[in-house]
This record gives C-alpha cells, structure tokens and sequence, in this order.
C-alpha cells in the first residue's frame, strides 16, 4: 500500500486502518513468581484463521535466564520514522522489570519463530544510568526511550534509558525529573511539543505485591505529568487526588495534531482525560466512574481497578478493563468530554459474573489488550503482575493465564467474545505460563505514533 | 572461613554448607540448589524463603512487610546466615506471603518497616 516511501509504519493513522490483518501475535509470557523454574518467553501465536495452527502457540523465543518478569514491550520503529527508508521495524524490545534486562528479539528474519537478537544487562543499565526497572518502550524518529520505574536500588523516582538505533545505551533521556515522584508510562505529542507521564510506585513498592495501606502512605501516585518535549524536563503537573489513585497507561488521541488524551486511573476506576483549551491552558477532568460493586465475601465493595486503557486507530473508541470486576468495556469518545458506554463484556473477575469462556475457566481478570488496526479484534490476557495475580488470583499458579478476542463493532459499537479462538497459556508444554502484553508484526494500537 | 549448615526442609532435608559472610541465594545457587529470583537486591520478593529454625541478618531487603517477617520469611538474595538454619524454599512456602489486601488488610505495625507504627504494648 505505501506508494511513496520506504519506512517503517504508515503515513497516518487512516492508512494505518488500511493495513493488512494482523496473523501473528507477539505476546510475553512469564514464569517469574510461578515456581516453575524456567525463563519467560515471547510467544508466537498463529492468528491466521485459514491455518491449521489458528489460536496456537507456535513458536517460544526464552529469555537468557529467570526471573525477569517480562510486562511491556516495545518496536525498535514505528510510524515516527515513517520517512527514514533506512529503517525498519524488525525488532521488539522486551524488558524485564525485575531484571532490569532489556531483550532485543529480532521478530522479522523468520517473523513465526523470534530469536534473541542481543541482551542489554540490567548491571550495565544500572552502572551507566543508576536507573532500574524498564516499563513502557517508545521511539521516537530512530532512537529509543524507555520508562525505568527505579533507580539502580529500586527506589522512585527513576527517570527515561535513553537507546541509539543499534540498542547502545546513550544515557538518561530527561534533562530533569522536576518534583516528579514516580514514573510509569507516558506518551509523547511532537506537534504539541508535549508529553504526557503517569505514576505507578517506586519498585520496592510493587514489586512485592500491593499493600493497599500504602496508598494513604503516599506510596502510589496520583499525578499525572505535562513534559515540554523538546527540553526533556516536566512542565505542569495535574494533581488528580482521590479521583486518580494509581493512574497508569497514558494514550494520546493517534491523529497527530489533537491535543485530547486519556488515562485509567487504576485504584480509583476512573478515566482521566486531558487536552489543550481554546485559551491555550492544558485541562483535565474525570469523564468515566466505574462504580465499586458489592461481593457476598467482602467487607467493602470490589474496586474495578482499571488495569488499560486503549484508543481505536481512529480515536473513535476508547476501550478498559475493569480487572478485578471482569469486564472490558467499549466506549464512544467521539466527543471526548462525554463518553458514551457503547459495548461490554465479561470474562473471569471476582464478581463472578464470567467464570468460564469457551470453555475455559479464566483465572484472574480482562488486564492487557491490543487492537487491530481497523479496531475489530480486540485480543485480551488475563495476567496483571505475578506478585499481584498471586494476591487477588491465588489459582493462577496452577490454572495459568489465557487469551482472547473480542469482535468490536465499528459501526455501531459492541462488543462479543469470538468463540473460535482461545489461547489457553495453562497447557504450556513447560506447565502454567501467564501471558499479558501483544504486539504485531505491522504495528499495533499502543505503539505508532506520528511526527 | 567461618561456615553455617543450611537444611531445606522441602527438600527432603538436604544440608549445605554455607559461608557465613555470603547471601543464602548465592551460596546455594552455587551448589546446584535450584532457586527463584528476580532483582538479586533485596528488592522484589521473588526469592523469599521461610525461615523454619534458626537466624538471618537481612537489612538490606526491602520487600518484606512486618507481617511477612513475623511469618518467618527471608529474603534469600540478600540474606546471610548467622546460626545453622532451617529454611522452606521456593512457592511451596509462600503460603502467607501473600494476602488480598482488601480482605485482609494490615495493622499500622504489620506495614513496612519505613512507615509502620510501633505497636502499643
């Protein structure tokens, strides 16, 4: 389809939802925290639907030792380098946030089965950059920049790895943190000169699991972070309070010149969203309240704890999911100050309300997902964070995670689990993996963004 | 070189000789025990290990809340011996190490050591 140039992605997020469908998943796989003593491993699943394999694990790319707790990753490229024919998008980076290790899978030489391409050492991260555990992976134009959580002791707030093209460490990206407290995921808007930063905690913090008590100690955030871009420094700080408890994944509107922008706020289950106003101010307000719901075993009513967000190629759709209720949730956001609840459904939870799908009993909740980029299929895993899952989905160490997918209506919005396609990660040749982030071979919904 | 005896308990009690001055994870790694572990720093949970008999010094992890350490759990990476022990090892002893904390919420003194409130007596 590209008629013009020879980079790497799309012209633009139109031409983005013009790409072919997706018929391989990338998606990280752990053993971390599970007592099975074996490396994490990027797995290849078959999604082509003509093929003997559709909805199957096909390849198992294993890290170099245990123990890394593999969460998020990242393309070497994307459509930020568009106009630069001399690269390509051919590898994901995989980081290990209890490691600290970087991961370069090289996923283009025999796209259905990765192999490690080279190891950036977390001793090395740490003795060059005094930074620890790797989080959310961007590009920007031919380098690369990383969310690292810690210091090089596990303390808050980390800063930004900064990577060349060929994965050497060029040093720390930021020029300051500014009073920033805890980093997470962030996002960047070049036409706006802006970026955008969220909080989770301090690795020593979340590592071990969650001690909810921690929260009224200050020790999660609730903050979320305006960058000026090109000087590398935070700008202005939106403090969000009780209604932004643990604000994690950041998504700018795809379309380049827009200023709009949304966050979960994971602990309070709310949605955050941000924009630039016609006088020229940087705004935020809350536009979505997931309402706690009663349990029969519970003192209190259960928190939804929104666990991510997504924006459709077309920033038509906002999706979540609500981890410890067990619904993914599909809203309208055409105008972005009033989304409009447009689909739902249900898998695993603590509610109840799904216990089996396909007929699979889903340990732990909806947690990751990944669009197409026409925004059809929505692929979903169930794994947070094995210290997490340990806590609030003790039976996911024997029952393992899995994958779905989702059908969405693009038209007239909805939402529905397809009944053919199931990746039961408990029947993983090694015994019961837990599977969380995807990514595809062209590009995805969470990693192209354009200059 | 001073040296302490190590027995896992879920091991079919096997013993190890380990150095005093050394961390638990680190000597026993070294002897073929097959261990779990992330951070290597004290930091991250992964490791610990409960401590069936016997005594640790573990100052440098960071993990553990005092309620973990009431319940005997160590942090293998950064803890040396400081008597003959006894230790349970991997998942198989993590059975309080973790607790919905939603259900099961901590008392002011079981937090963290850094922000904990000493118990009244």
């Amino acid at each position: 389809m590209k008629d013009h140039c020879c980079g790497p992605g799309y012209a633009s997020p139109a031409e983005a939802m013009m790409a072919p469908r997706e018929k391989l998943l990338y998606t990280i796989a752990i053993y971390t925290g599970t007592g099975i003593q074996k490396p994490d491993y990027l797995a290849t699943i078959d999604n082509d639907p003509d093929s003997p394999s559709y909805s199957q694990v096909i390849s198992r790319c294993e890290m170099s030792g245990i123990g890394d707790e593999l969460h998020h990753m990242g393309w070497n490229a994307c459509s930020s380098c568009f106009d630069d024919a001399s690269i390509s998008r051919k590898y994901l980076l995989v980081p290990g946030v209890r490691t600290s290790n970087i991961h370069v899978i090289d996923c283009a030489t025999d796209p259905q089965n990765p192999s490690l391409y080279k190891v950036i050492k977390g001793s090395e991260i740490k003795a060059k950059t005094n930074l620890s555990a790797p989080h959310t992976i961007h590009c920007l134009g031919a380098e690369i920049i990383i969310s690292m959580l810690g210091d090089a002791k596990g303390e808050a707030p980390g800063g930004y790895l900064h990577l060349n093209k060929d994965f050497d460490i060029i040093g720390r990206w930021e020029s300051s943190m500014g009073d920033i407290p805890f980093g997470y995921d962030f996002w960047y808007q070049p036409r706006h000169n802006v970026m955008v930063s969220s909080e989770w905690a301090a690795p020593n913090t979340f590592m071990p699991g969650f001690d909810l008590e921690e929260v009224g100690h200050l020790k999660y955030g609730r903050r979320i972070h305006l960058w000026d871009f090109k000087k590398k420094e935070p700008k202005q700080t939106f403090y969000l309070g009780e209604d932004g408890l643990i604000p994690l994944e950041v998504r700018f509107h795809h379309n380049p010149d827009s200023t709009h922008g949304f966050c979960g706020a994971a602990l309070s289950a709310n949605i955050i969203h941000w924009w630039k106003d016609t006088d020229g101010e940087w705004k935020w307000e809350k536009v979505v309240d997931v309402d706690n719901e009663p349990h029969p075993d519970w003192p209190i009513p259960v928190p939804g704890v929104i666990s991510v967000i997504l924006l459709s190629m077309d920033d038509r759709f906002l999706y979540l999911c609500n981890w410890l209720h067990g619904d993914i949730r599909q809203y309208d956001i055409s105008d972005p100050h009033n989304p409009v609840l447009t689909g739902q459904v249900w898998m695993g939870g603590l509610l109840g309300c799904a216990p089996e799908v396909n007929g699979v009993k889903i340990t732990g909740g909806p947690q990751m997902i990944q669009l197409s980029l026409d925004g059809t299929r929505l692929y979903v895993t169930t794994s947070l964070f094995s210290t997490w899952d340990n806590q609030f989905y003790p039976e996911i160490r024997t029952n393992g995670g899995c994958m779905l997918m989702v059908n969405c209506d693009t038209e007239q919005g909805g939402m529905k689990i397809d009944p053919d396609f199931l990746v039961d990660f408990g029947k993983e040749p090694n015994g019961p993996s837990r599977c969380h982030e995807t990514r595809y071979p062209g590009g995805d919904c969470t990693s192209d963004i354009w200059i | 070189m001073n040296t302490y005896t190590v027995t896992i308990s879920n091991r079919d009690n096997a013993t190890y000789k380990v150095a005093a001055h050394r961390p638990l994870l680190s000597s026993l790694c070294a002897q073929g025990v097959d261990l779990p572990y992330g951070c290597k720093y004290g930091g991250c949970i992964t490791c610990a290990g409960k401590l069936i008999a016997g005594n640790v010094e573990q100052h440098r992890q960071v993990a553990l809340n005092n309620r973990q350490l009431e319940n005997g759990y160590v942090i293998l990476c950064v803890a040396v011996p400081i008597s003959d022990i006894t230790l349970e090892i991997g998942v198989e002893s993590h059975d309080k190490l973790y607790r919905n904390p939603f259900l099961d919420p901590l008392e002011p003194h079981e937090l963290k050591a850094n922000i904990a409130t000493p118990k009244e007596i």
